[in-house]
């Protein structure tokens, strides 16, 4: 028999009303203006004590625990880039033989993984896949700054059409720098997990919202799947004093949608009246400065393509870079 | 009482890991290992063992789950073959390093290419530096005990390791032999529950595996290092008392055969040492001094053993069943270490070595006959012609098979 989870951790109104305590404590040294960092406060403030986070390696490992320390109230390990989702396999299997033998006392922990886009949708794929294809009580959260950002920011399946990345320097051969067009990493969960029910975007611009999905992700028994678009100033290139600023574009430019996927249905959050071109996002990151009007129309015909639907499978007007334009 | 049972080293591997009440398992299915997981995915089924069973999606997922399940507290089993072992990889040191005391039984394939299901130890042997406990059962009952014996070894607080808990493809795989099962109440009393002083656990919290600088490296290091340094005396007080509890009559660290007045002897790890006694036997029965010894365990290597009792042959030959392309002594890799565990001596044998077995051919009475001939020749010289043979190929005199010339 399964344990299974039986909280239900309250939805939070404010951020007067969110809870005081600090899971993910201060003593790191994350860059200035982090997103990560940011999601990282808010993701462990709405999960609580009862917790275990797991850390693939990235930013949030690495800048997180340095000297053998680490910023967390709660039970944390590390695991590889690799295998997050098979690590946290592993702890919620131990917890439901330990629970179901009286061996441990409590409540099934809430087991979340904290990935960032290249430990959930590059490398880490197969691990999280797995994970959520077995049904494994486990939360995975892809922390997106849209770059394999520890390394010096090198291009991952998450970063954007035509970001100039450590991997993508435009050039005289390659005027665009990244040349293809992003995985849509919901649309990989959602796409052929029958043991999934919700799968939900948030942003660190809102901030009650993101701790609501992760409250109602924790609600479900199951795995379930947040994509969390997490502004990065060293590897995108603007002022750090403008994450969150940066953040609101994205999601005024439809760059990044906010919505909820909740057993087959879809729920939007904070969709503009009218979306503004996404070159008044792109014109405050250096990593786009070098993209000429071609460019940059052609990231407009892929987001507008994508705004029909957001989050269902859509074919967008982009040719491969086997295929002619 | 003891109950026997007539069990396939598989079998043998997983009513050993059911004996010792695992409490995760994970599987991945490759030639020769999945019988285990045939084995146990039936004990779960039937509900005859309570224990959470994991499909992993590979075997690098196999050895990611043991690793959070051990981190979690729970007692953790999985194993793998051939090119499955290279594909957990990456996750051995972090296993190893972080102290998880899992068990992964090893039935050895060769590696590829070419696509070979025949056993060879080259693919576990590849992994034998990370910190993982390793040893070769020569038969289904050794497999057995040893799947009992290597969690309380590894689990010991003293020492905190994982284990590569092995035994040949097929060789003992896949060929049953007589297996004495103990009584429930015997292992439980010779295996405690296991217990991991600081888990994953939201009652207590603690972090697992931060990031050091470089300067901090060594400090730990050495605690691995440290947890191996102690493994001797582990092991002899747990295979004493394993004997003592279940009647069996193993030796620690070197399993020896007609070695008292031997003039050399075959070294060996794991089933073809089977076949060796017979060779010896043999040529005993003409009158040469051939003996065999056995490592029960190849990590920790039995260096201080070897020292101590191997010192008085005048020739040994190791039988080498994996490769190491391009190493010292250019053959395979026991020899490196036997030969590094006698310098000390004032008076060394002399240390020579067989290719034999690889790609899972059978090593023959013939090839030990053949090798004796030169162990004997070295014995008497005091002196090695070559570092290495490779039976069937270069030994002179080979009956009908000087198919490749070097």
């Amino acid at each position: 028999m399964a344990t299974v989870k039986t909280q239900n951790l309250e939805m939070i109104k404010s951020t007067r009303n969110a809870p005081k305590a600090e899971m993910y404590v201060p003593g790191h040294r994350t860059c200035a203006g982090c997103g990560p960092a940011l999601a990282y406060r808010l993701v462990a403030k709405a999960c609580g004590p009862n917790s275990i986070f797991l850390g693939p390696t990235g930013c949030m490992y690495v800048a997180n625990t340095s000297y053998l320390c680490g910023p967390w109230a709660t039970p944390w390990t590390h695991c590889q880039i690799t295998n997050g989702g098979a690590v946290a396999s592993g702890i919620e299997a131990a917890y439901q033989v330990l629970i179901r033998k009286g061996k441990w006392k409590g409540e099934l922990p809430n087991i979340v993984v904290f990935a960032g886009d290249g430990g959930a949708i590059d490398i880490g794929l197969q691990a999280m896949s797995a994970m959520m294809y077995r049904g494994h009580d486990a939360l995975f959260v892809e922390y997106d700054n849209e770059s394999y950002a520890n390394t010096g920011i090198q291009t991952s399946p998450a970063t954007p059409y035509g970001a100039n990345t450590t991997f993508t320097p435009p050039g005289k051969a390659i005027p665009e720098g990244k040349v293809l067009f992003p995985k849509d990493a919901p649309q990989l969960v959602i796409g052929g997990h029958p043991a999934v029910h919700y799968v939900a975007t948030a942003s660190v611009a809102y901030p009650v919202d993101l701790m609501n999905k992760v409250r109602k992700a924790l609600n479900y028994q199951g795995p379930t799947f947040l994509h969390l678009h997490c502004p990065c100033p060293k590897g995108w290139l603007f002022d750090e004093a403008k994450t969150v600023e940066m953040a609101k574009l994205a999601i005024q430019t439809g760059m990044w949608v906010n919505y909820e996927w909740e057993k087959g249905e879809y729920k939007y959050q904070h969709t503009p009246k009218e979306y503004k071109g996404v070159g008044e996002y792109m014109k405050h990151q250096t990593r786009f400065k070098h993209l000429k009007p071609e460019h940059i129309s052609k990231m407009q015909d892929f987001i507008n393509a994508k705004l029909k639907a957001p989050g269902k499978p859509i074919a967008v007007p982009v040719a491969g870079p086997r295929e002619r334009a | 009482m003891a109950k026997e049972y007539f069990y396939s080293g598989c079998a043998a591997a997983a009513y050993g890991a059911k004996a010792a009440r695992v409490e995760v398992i994970t599987s991945y299915p490759i030639r020769p290992y999945t019988g285990i997981m045939m084995e146990l995915s039936k004990l779960v089924a039937n509900g005859d063992l309570d224990a959470e069973f994991v499909h992993g999606e590979g075997e690098h997922a196999q050895m990611s789950v043991t690793l959070g399940a051990s981190a979690s507290g729970a007692r953790a089993y999985t194993g793998t073959s051939g090119v499955g072992v290279a594909y957990g990889m990456e996750v051995y040191s972090p296993t190893a390093g972080g102290r998880y005391p899992c068990q992964c039984a090893i039935a050895d394939r060769a590696l590829d290419p070419p696509g070979d299901f025949g056993s060879e130890h080259t693919d576990v042997m590849s992994a034998r530096d990370q910190g993982y406990i390793m040893g070769w059962a020569e038969s289904p009952q050794e497999v057995f005990d040893n799947t009992i014996m290597f969690y309380r070894i590894g689990e010991d607080q003293d020492v905190m390791l994982p284990q590569f808990c092995c035994q040949d493809g097929y060789f003992v795989s896949h060929i049953p032999g007589k297996v004495p099962v103990p009584e429930q109440s015997q292992v439980d009393e010779y295996l405690p529950p296991y217990n991991h002083p600081h888990p994953l656990d939201p009652h207590r919290p603690t972090l697992h595996g931060p990031q050091i600088f470089p300067d901090q490296g060594a400090a730990i290091d050495i605690q691995r290092a440290g947890a191996h340094a102690n493994l001797p005396k582990v092991i002899e007080k747990c295979v004493k008392e394993y004997n003592e509890v279940m009647g069996r009559n193993y030796a620690p660290m070197l399993d020896e055969y007609m070695t008292d007045d031997a003039e050399f002897v075959f070294f060996l790890q794991g089933g073809h040492a089977k076949t060796a006694r017979y060779a010896v036997n043999h040529l005993r029965k003409k009158g040469v001094k051939a003996g065999m010894v056995r490592p029960r365990f190849t990590r920790p290597f039995p260096s201080d053993e070897i020292a101590e009792r191997c010192g008085k042959f005048k020739a040994i030959g190791t039988i080498e069943t994996s490769t190491s392309y391009g190493g010292a002594m250019r053959g395979g890799n026991l020899i490196h270490e036997v030969r590094a565990s006698l310098y000390d001596l004032d008076k060394r044998p002399a240390v020579t070595s067989m290719m034999a077995g690889l790609g899972g051919e059978v090593v023959t009475l013939d090839m030990f006959f053949q090798y004796a001939e030169v162990l004997a020749k070295a014995a008497k010289t005091g002196q090695v012609d070559q570092w290495v043979y490779w039976a069937g190929f270069d030994i002179a005199g080979w009956e009908g098979a000087r198919r490749l010339q070097f």
